[in-house]
């Protein structure tokens, strides 16, 4: 028999057609409830460690995404390969642990292999860290630097359009000077 | 001032702008990155890091656990910092190699992967020592099950060639994308999207019975 049931409150059932239950039927559904929710329960007490993996490991490629972006805006922001070399070298010493901690599947190896993955994290907030601290010194050193080039590029114009004035004032006194210098010949 | 006519005052505020001009535009070349070709290189050399010698003895009939040595390599001509992928591949005769054109990648099952972050003109090399652990002649058809890369053992499923002839190892490189924050085979680079990859044949015609 099938029943389809409408909760309208937490005590009052309203039947969709027009057989009704007992008491003894109830309860009967009600220990089956209980003993479905007790089972579901103890499911997700026993799935937890593998959800917990899982998520372990997307959180640490959301994290790798979240590092490379930062590395990506200490390079737009003008720092040296130099730098970013470091960093660099710090995300491929991440990467050889993750690939080290994900080889690990055995139970008994959980323990080295979260150590490992503390271990990446740590390397990881490192490298975003330096990536921060490049991309604000980078940053006002590229600036620096611009306004610097501009500065020199109006130094030159000045200096340029004094040479200029310089030069011709010299060219004049010159030509003067030829002129008087002249001689009137009879030819 | 006076001695300057203002004529001459004229032509000297025309040669400081005509100059300013010149010198901010200098300054605007010198402090702006120029663009450039954006590619990555991908190669596979031999035993002697040459691109010969891909085969003990120059033989291309591989036996069973038969070390072969090459050396992949990677460069990055992109300009940034890259995540790069080579997924190395193993196929026969009539698997699908990657398509070019349409930028896809090939159905051939991937057996491993190299993964390495790699900064502006930097290249990447790495051995790669392989050998067929395992090769099972059923009927005409030689399935290898059991490859052995760099010291570890990868099982592989569904790969067999007939008579054990034509057997490839396709390397293909995928970049991680910040986009999709994933791998993607191959890389965006002035509105076109690019792939690169290689292959190498062997055979494999001396299988164990199964």
């Amino acid at each position: 028999m099938l029943q389809l049931w409408h909760a309208s409150s937490r005590y009052r059932y309203i039947p969709c057609n027009r057989d009704y239950l007992n008491e003894s039927q109830l309860r009967r559904i009600q220990n089956e409830l209980a003993v479905v929710g007790a089972l579901v329960v103890l499911a997700l007490v026993t799935v937890q460690p593998l959800v917990v993996m899982s998520q372990t490991a997307d959180s640490l490629q959301a994290r790798f995404a979240e590092t490379i972006a930062m590395v990506h805006q200490a390079e737009s922001a003008g720092a040296t390969p130099s730098e970013i070399g470091a960093l660099v070298a710090l995300l491929n010493k991440a990467l050889e642990l993750n690939g080290e901690a994900l080889k690990l599947t055995a139970p008994d190896e959980a323990q080295r292999r979260a150590e490992l993955v503390a271990q990446v994290d740590q390397i990881l907030m490192t490298v975003e860290n330096r990536a921060a601290d490049l991309t604000a010194l980078a940053s006002q050193r590229s600036y620096a630097n611009r306004v610097l080039a501009y500065v020199c590029g109006v130094i030159a114009a000045v200096l340029g359009t004094i040479l200029y004035a310089f030069t011709m004032s010299f060219y004049r006194k010159y030509r003067i000077k030829r002129t008087f210098q002249m001689r009137v010949t009879r030819k | 001032m006076s001695f300057i006519s203002t004529q001459n005052r004229r032509t000297l505020i025309v040669v400081f702008i005509t100059l300013l001009v010149v010198c901010e535009m200098i300054a605007y070349v010198a402090t702006t990155p120029r663009p450039r070709e954006q590619f990555f290189q991908l190669y596979v050399l031999g035993a002697k890091r040459m691109a010969a010698d891909y085969y003990p003895n120059n033989d291309t009939d591989i036996r069973l656990g038969e070390p072969v040595t090459w050396y992949l390599g990677v460069a990055d001509n992109m300009g940034t910092v890259q995540l790069v992928s080579i997924r190395v591949k193993i196929g026969n005769q009539t698997i699908k190699p990657p398509d070019d054109q349409q930028g896809l990648e090939s159905p051939a099952p991937v057996v491993t992967e190299f993964i390495r972050f790699l900064n502006d003109n930097e290249t990447w090399e790495t051995p790669f020592v392989w050998s067929i652990s395992d090769a099972v002649l059923s009927g005409s058809a030689t399935r290898i099950p059991v490859l052995q890369i760099n010291n570890e053992t990868y099982l592989i499923q569904d790969c067999s060639a007939s008579n054990g002839h034509n057997f490839r190892l396709i390397f293909e490189l995928w970049t991680w994308q910040t986009e999709t924050n994933g791998f993607e085979f191959g890389w965006a680079a002035g509105g076109e999207h690019r792939v690169a990859w290689l292959q190498v044949w062997f055979n494999m015609t001396s299988p164990r019975l199964a």
